[in-house]
């Protein structure tokens, strides 16, 4: 355990210890991998001391900025919750992590372990998000889309670490949902999780993005061709039916295992994908 | 963790606040706040189920905030309040929700409650009402096998009403 | 020449005719351990390692194969770990390497072969927990794979029930059928051709985790005389010591269990101690220090006993008017590795195979198999659940068929008071079942809802189903059958209550504390209840089937009664009265006829010291002798039932499947309720267990038996969100004339009939019927879909 005094310090560290150091924040993840004997680090890098630093919700220059120590328990209490355009944070955070996680699990934390249980990296995604990494080097900003390669894989030098996210603020009238679910109501992982992005002009479907996970392969992606059917379309349940049996079907790959078969998967999320879009339409249009 | 680290990493000194008093230990970095909790400080209320956090037994108050201990490093938890099922009411008394779990009945094994009586001081903390939606929510990383579930909802909406009337703490006599 | 069994049998009848008017019993009652439980203060297994110094820690090194042959176990590079104390491997037991409950075919660490994932082959004692763990990692076994069998039907195959060619698990037994019994009554063909209506069906149940809250725990102390003392989690001290003396080579006397609160058992921990106490046992002999075992969850869920998971085929038939003429079965359980309490388990599930109603023609038979899946053994209704799930369904779909209201037709064919059993057990009193039908029918609005949601159409629809159970109650003719406790009167008045019958958690104890303090006249306040140990606490037999109230409760009955009698005497010598006017109402004992002739308890109990009238009372209980004829399974197999009617009310999301249980009504005769709030939170707790069986939990092994969901973010079980709405739990009290006061046991029953009735509430909510559980979302959805029902 190196206790960085700090985060100049750490990413020093980092670069001269990484891979060997890894950086630990709310430590929900990394503790289970090292008590599954998946993880074997010679030293943890302890993020824990500036995590003040690193945890707030901006607004600046028409940008939203989420530092990556944000907690579950910190997001919940900001603006986003309380904005119609961002309660998709709201439904993440309601099935994401029970009460007693929500204090340790930090934003930034979830994209760092790249697990099929992404579900803020699901919405983040939808919101075309950004990620900013920093080292001694300096600092980059890539795509969240670009960022995870694969499960538990990052675009990321181990030197790096995620400093916080960024997103553009969305148009007065659009939303966000997310739909998550599953045989019991918490501490799941969800047959299908889906988060969309929906933005209406006198009910013409402007601009919309939905994501999935658990559907994919093995970390969470965007139904781009679905996106594109419904893009300039009437917003109609027919629409929705449509684009989600003749032309989600032909997109992300959906696999079978213990929980849910392939079959079961793709019929879910083509019900997820419509709750998901009547429940943005109705935020934009006032509602909860 | 490893053994290697066992024996190449020093023991760290911290210092950590529990329920009003601190107090200075000895921790190996892979040592959990949990594991010096019990076995070093003697806190025994705080009960492992899972060690992954997912069943709320060893749920503290870390700085204000619910958290499982069994998740938490001890090293993190330097410069830390922790409060637990032991430092919730003062000597020789009862917080309103021990008394309102009293009072409804509730207890069978046992083994959940010190975690279920954390998560729902901690919502009390927050919400002196709390509806029954709220309660379910506030309590759902708190896996109980016995299944006094139900009996949880009514001592929550009770202890809500004795702290509402300013009876936050009871007499252990009575 | 009056026998011993005559004179407790006398007093547990006497008091049943006699005592009318209660006290305490039926109140609501704080138990004995709230407060301490409520403070955080007492002390759980795994505490008692913060009171001991010089702790060594022992972890368990499992197989990395479901079946394979061990052809070499090394552990010379793990022993030179530092701070490993030793690696303890089968070489290295004194006495008999065998942990099997029923039968002897589980070794503590396996030599010749691993049978399932969870075998274990070496323990690693080590000064660090974590130093253990990681030594563990450099024991090395060679390994010669073997073929792994995780389908029971890979063993036996329906149509009767025969064992097939396959490679056998256990070579040493010849087979691995570990055991078969069957119910034949009647003429099963003429009971068919008499049937206007042929009901079939195929059900499957799975493997239950018991998901206890406290992982299994042991803490074994060294004894200068060789022996060891083990603090241990189990419900069965006696039995843990049995196993624990077999394997040490050490006398029964020489081996001390202690049993301290445990966090939860449900059957999970009958026989588990077995293992854990035995491994702690053998490193502290071994090492000379105490060692301390506490599982993982993930090991607590790969390594203990599991639910049998059955598949069955039922037939039913029936006439017209509902009249039940023939049933036959066919079941299979899967009891994994080892036997555990498999042919005990199986043999319960027969028993109740044909549920509680009368039938001419009847022949079921089951087997239980050995696969390479975890092993199962017991878990709270023991086989019961299992059968009920499919005999309810059944019942419904007969129910349809005839185009009967399932109340209507379970009312023509259930069990009243004169009936005889499929076994040909006469129930002469004592059988409620009809008035918990009609209690459930009333208080849920049956008719009404049944009609109303009938006729829904939306995407969210609402069903309302019906389950009955029955549930012998203790352990009939599987073994000896008695219990025991002592109650010791201290010369300040308080009172010492002994028993070897462990709380798990159920509160069991709280209704034998409240069934002695109704009769002595003394408050339960008074009472301190010992730890179970089996140094000072007598054996009282295992505390399992549901037995403590109506066997423990017993023996608490007389042992009160028998002081009781003594008190009497000598109050009435003080007071001037005859015994039978005495009245003790601790602080007071006076006269009924003149209450103010008055003196304290503590005086009575002073001048009883100074008489030389003992106030220390052993009660002991045997039960009436169970019958039980193999060939046909006639007989008496349980001295009495306990019976209940379950209605449940879902509401199913037809587009996605997932089934919300909004309430659930439990109508149980328990005979007499004693321990009112121990009832209660039964009902309560059996439900919510009982939910998540239906619903949700389901131990998934690979096909290579590797469990594929060993912790509880995988493995679901209910959360408070989860939990229904409401649950209303209501009484019959049809008393059992060998019951303390009339009492019945209420444990397993509890869950046995809320599987069937969720399922009876989907099949009436969504128009399909699903015949295996757990219920998930993904087999409703896509049950509608292949019936075209539903189309997005």
């Amino acid at each position: 355990m190196y206790i960085p005094k700090n985060l100049d310090d750490a990413l020093e560290y980092l670069d001269k210890n990484a891979p060997d150091a890894i950086p630990i924040a709310g430590g929900t993840d990394v503790l289970i991998q090292i008590r599954e004997g998946k993880l074997k680090p010679k030293v943890l890098v302890d993020l824990s001391g500036f995590r003040n630093q690193l945890s707030y919700v901006k607004r600046i220059d028409g940008k939203i900025v989420i530092g990556a120590l944000t907690s579950v328990a910190e997001l919940d209490e900001s603006f986003l919750v309380k904005d119609k355009r961002y309660l998709g944070f709201a439904d993440v955070s309601a099935k994401f992590a029970s009460p007693v996680l929500k204090a340790l699990a930090t934003i930034g934390g979830n994209i760092g372990v790249a697990v099929s249980a992404s579900d803020y990296v699901t919405l983040l995604h939808v919101l075309n998000a950004q990620v900013k990494l920093v080292s001694v080097k300096g600092e980059r900003i890539v795509p969240l889309e670009k960022l995870i390669v694969e499960k538990r894989t990052l675009a990321k030098e181990p030197n790096e670490i995620i400093y916080e996210i960024i997103f553009n603020e969305t148009p007065e009238n659009s939303s966000t949902a997310f739909m998550k679910f599953d045989r019991r109501e918490m501490i799941i992982t969800g047959y299908v999780t889906c988060a969309v992005y929906l933005q209406l002009k006198d009910n013409i479907i402007e601009d919309v993005r939905i994501a999935f996970d658990r559907v994919s392969g093995r970390i969470p992606g965007r139904a781009k061709k679905t996106e594109e059917f419904l893009r300039g379309k009437e917003f109609s349940l027919d629409v929705i039916r449509q684009a989600y049996n003749e032309v989600l079907p032909t997109e992300m790959k959906r696999k079978s295992d213990f929980r849910a078969s392939a079959e079961y998967r793709l019929d879910m999320s083509k019900v997820m994908m419509k709750r998901a879009l009547l429940k943005a339409k109705s935020r934009i249009e006032g509602g909860a | 963790m490893a053994q290697t680290q066992a024996q190449e990493y020093p023991e760290i000194t911290i210092t950590l606040n529990v329920n009003g008093k601190d107090y200075t230990v000895n921790v190996k970095p892979y040592e959990r706040l949990i594991d010096v909790l019990r076995y070093k400080l003697g806190f025994l209320s705080v009960k492992e189920g899972c060690g992954r956090g997912e069943c709320g037994s060893c749920a503290v108050i870390m700085d204000g905030k619910l958290v499982p201990s069994c998740l938490v490093l001890a090293v993190q938890a330097r410069g830390k309040k922790i409060i637990t099922l032991e430092g919730i009411a003062p000597p020789g008394k009862l917080h309103a929700i021990q008394k309102a779990l009293l009072d409804t009945y509730a207890m069978q094994c046992g083994f959940c409650f010190p975690g279920v009586i954390m998560a729902a001081y901690y919502l009390l903390s927050k919400n002196r009402n709390p509806s029954e939606d709220e309660i379910r929510y506030a309590l759902s990383g708190n896996l109980c096998r016995c299944g006094s579930y139900l009996r949880f909802i009514k001592a929550v909406k009770l202890a809500a009403e004795y702290i509402r009337k300013g009876q936050i703490y009871f007499d252990l006599k009575k | 020449m009056a026998s011993p069994q005559a004179e407790y049998v006398k007093i547990v009848e006497e008091m049943f005719e006699k005592k009318k008017e209660f006290w305490l019993i039926g109140q609501y009652i704080q138990r004995w351990d709230a407060l301490s439980k409520m403070l955080g203060k007492a002390k759980f297994t795994a505490d008692y390692a913060y009171l001991f110094k010089n702790l060594v820690y022992v972890y368990s090194v499992r197989a990395k194969y479901a079946h394979a042959r061990i052809k070499r176990i090394d552990v010379s590079e793990a022993e030179k770990v530092p701070g490993v104390l030793k690696v303890i491997t089968h070489k290295d037991i004194p006495g008999v390497n065998d942990v099997g409950y029923v039968l002897p075919d589980q070794p503590l660490l396996a030599y010749e072969k691993v049978r399932y994932i969870g075998d274990i082959v070496a323990l690693v004692v080590a000064e660090d927990p974590y130093v253990a763990e990681e030594a563990a990692e450099k024991v090395y076994v060679d390994y010669e794979p073997l073929p792994v069998i995780t389908n029971p039907l890979d063993i036996v195959s329906f149509g009767g029930l025969k064992e097939k060619e396959h490679p056998l698990i256990h070579e040493e037994r010849g087979s691995d059928v570990i055991a078969r019994f069957r119910i034949i009554k009647g003429d099963v063909k003429k009971g068919f051709r008499e049937a206007d209506v042929i009901v079939e069906g195929e059900y499957r149940t799975q493997f239950q985790e018991h998901a206890y809250m406290e992982p299994e725990a042991a803490l074994a102390v060294p004894e200068p005389d060789g022996g060891v003392t083990v603090i241990t989690s189990t419900q069965c001290p006696h039995e843990a010591r049995r196993a624990i003396s077999k394997v040490l080579g050490l006398p029964f006397a020489k081996v001390r269990v202690v049993v301290p609160p445990l966090g939860g058992g449900f059957g999970g921990k009958e026989d588990v101690a077995n293992e854990i106490g035995t491994k702690a046992a053998l490193a502290a002999l071994l090492t000379g220090r105490p060692a301390l075992v506490v599982h993982k969850r993930e090991e607590s869920i790969i390594g203990h006993s599991k639910r049998h998971p059955m598949i069955a085929r039922y037939k039913h038939g029936a006439k017209r008017d509902g009249t039940l003429t023939a049933v036959e079965a066919e079941i299979i359980l899967d009891t994994g590795a080892y036997a555990s309490l498999g042919p005990f388990v199986l043999w319960r599930a027969i028993v109740h195979s044909a549920g509680p109603y009368k039938i001419p023609h009847v022949h079921t038979e089951g087997v239980a198999v050995y696969t390479n899946n975890v092993y199962a053994g017991a878990f709270r209704g023991f086989g019961n659940p299992q059968v009920t799930f499919a005999i309810e369904q059944q019942m419904d779909k007969l129910a349809e068929e005839l185009g009967m209201d399932p109340v209507e037709l379970r009312l023509k064919n259930i069990l009243r008071n004169g009936d005889r059993t499929v076994h040909g057990q006469l129930l002469d009193h004592g059988v409620g079942l009809e008035e918990t039908i009609r209690k459930a029918v009333e208080a849920t609005d049956w008719y009404r809802k049944r009609a109303e949601y009938a006729k829904q159409t939306g995407t969210i629809r609402k069903g309302i189903g019906l389950a009955l159970l029955w549930h012998g109650n203790s352990i009939g003719a599987e073994g000896a059958d008695y219990s025991s406790v002592t109650l010791i009167i201290n010369r300040d008045g308080s009172i010492t209550f002994r028993t070897g019958l462990t709380d798990f958690g159920q509160g069991a104890i709280q209704g034998l504390v409240m069934i002695a303090a109704e009769i002595l006249g003394v408050p339960p306040d008074y009472f301190r209840v010992e730890q179970p140990d089996t140094s000072a606490t007598p054996d009282a037999g295992p505390t399992v089937a549901s037995r403590s109230t109506a066997m423990g409760g017993n023996a608490a009955l007389v042992a009160a009664y028998k002081l009781r009698q003594r008190l009497n005497q000598v109050a009435a010598d003080m007071l001037k009265c005859s015994p039978e006017d005495i009245e003790i109402r601790a602080p007071d004992v006076y006269c009924k006829s003149d209450p103010s002739r008055k003196i304290r308890w503590v005086d009575l109990v002073e001048e009883c010291f100074w008489r030389g009238v003992p106030l220390q009372e052993f009660g002991y209980y045997r039960a009436p002798k169970a019958v039980w004829e193999d060939e046909t399974g006639q007989g008496e197999p349980y001295f009495t039932y306990t019976f209940g009617t379950i209605v449940a009310e879902v509401t199913v999301d037809m587009e996605t499947g997932k089934v919300t249980v909004d309430r659930i009504t439990t109508v149980y005769d328990i005979g007499k309720v004693i321990n009112r709030v121990g009832a209660e939170l039964h009902a309560e707790g059996g439900a919510i267990q009982g939910m998540g069986y239906a619903l949700m939990e389901e131990l998934v092994h690979d096909e290579n038996g590797r469990v594929l969901n060993p912790n509880l973010y995988a493995y679901y079980i209910p959360t408070i969100m989860d939990a229904p709405k409401e649950i209303v739990a209501l009484w019959v009290e049809a008393g059992y004339r060998r019951g303390p006061f009339g009492a019945k046991g209420l444990g397993e029953p509890s869950i046995n009939g809320i599987a069937p009735a969720i399922a009876n509430a989907i099949a009436h909510a969504i128009g399909a019927r699903i015949t295996s559980i757990p219920i998930t979302p993904e087999k409703v959805y896509l049950t509608l879909k292949r019936l075209g029902k539903i189309k997005l």
